[in-house]
């Protein structure tokens, strides 16, 4: 059996490392190996989700400096896992209580598309940590 | 980051931004299109064949453009979205009001 595809992330919670988490789904994807493109779309799309959430989140209601988060990607033969932490304030979300905006709106369809595009999204806040687990088939 | 192309056609303007269009870039493409509305009104085509890649700030500014063309008597219409572009376009329902023509030409005379 092929060993999984890991790569690591660490980073301030900031506009611009959201082109980091880009870069490093770029690079993991070169290791893991062909995946129909819906399924790699629909990762990418999740992941860019709940970094910006976990950006915006930090941004608009934290002004304390030092926020950080982790991004790790793992590729197994049949799974795509990725896992988010960040040491930011409570994000306090239900995900089952997340719905996808209306067409006339400009905001709220970000946790809806990351649901949409995954088969599994979770959140907990966890040790004074918010963690985010993302899983897809590998189709 | 992103970048922008802008030019005149016969039947209206188009706006072919080349990058992603995410929530580092999605104000600076919301207002080069509120430029261009304000300056040529009309239909404004947003050529999406250079996006690789848009998230839902993206989304949500493409909405945005979309309700400033038509305050404006104009329409917003976008061309030629990628794999990515399209699936998201569909898992938000928004391809019921930004119905994504395969062609810039498509969008300026359908």
């Amino acid at each position: 059996m092929a060993e999984p595809s890991r790569r690591y992330l660490d980073a301030e919670v900031a506009l611009e490392n959201l082109e980091a988490v880009h870069e490093l789904l770029e690079d993991w994807w070169g290791a893991v190996g062909d995946v129909p493109p819906r399924v790699r779309f629909g990762f990418d799309t999740a992941v860019i989700e709940i970094a910006g959430n976990i950006i915006e989140h930090s941004v608009r209601l934290d002004d304390e400096t030092g926020r950080r988060f982790s991004l790790a990607l793992t590729g197994t033969e049949r799974m795509l896992h990725a896992r988010f932490e960040d040491n930011g304030r409570p994000a306090g979300i239900d995900l089952s209580a997340v719905a996808m905006a209306g067409s006339e709106d400009e905001n709220g369809r970000g946790l809806a598309l990351a649901i949409a595009s995954l088969d599994r999204l979770d959140y907990r806040f966890e040790n004074g940590r918010n963690v985010w687990e993302l899983e897809s088939g590998r189709g | 980051m992103i970048e922008f192309d802008i030019r005149q056609q016969d039947g209206g303007s188009v706006v072919g931004p080349r990058g992603r269009l995410t929530m580092v870039s999605a104000r600076a493409f919301r207002d080069a299109v509120t430029e261009v509305i304000e300056r040529d009104g009309g239909t404004v085509v947003v050529d999406l064949s250079g996006v690789s890649f848009v998230d839902s700030s993206g989304l949500g500014a493409l909405v945005a453009c979309l309700k400033t063309a038509r305050q404006a008597g104009g329409d917003l219409r976008i061309a030629a979205p990628t794999e990515q572009v399209t699936m998201v376009l569909g898992l938000t329902n928004l391809d019921r009001v930004l119905r994504p023509r395969a062609t810039v030409e498509d969008a300026l005379h359908g």
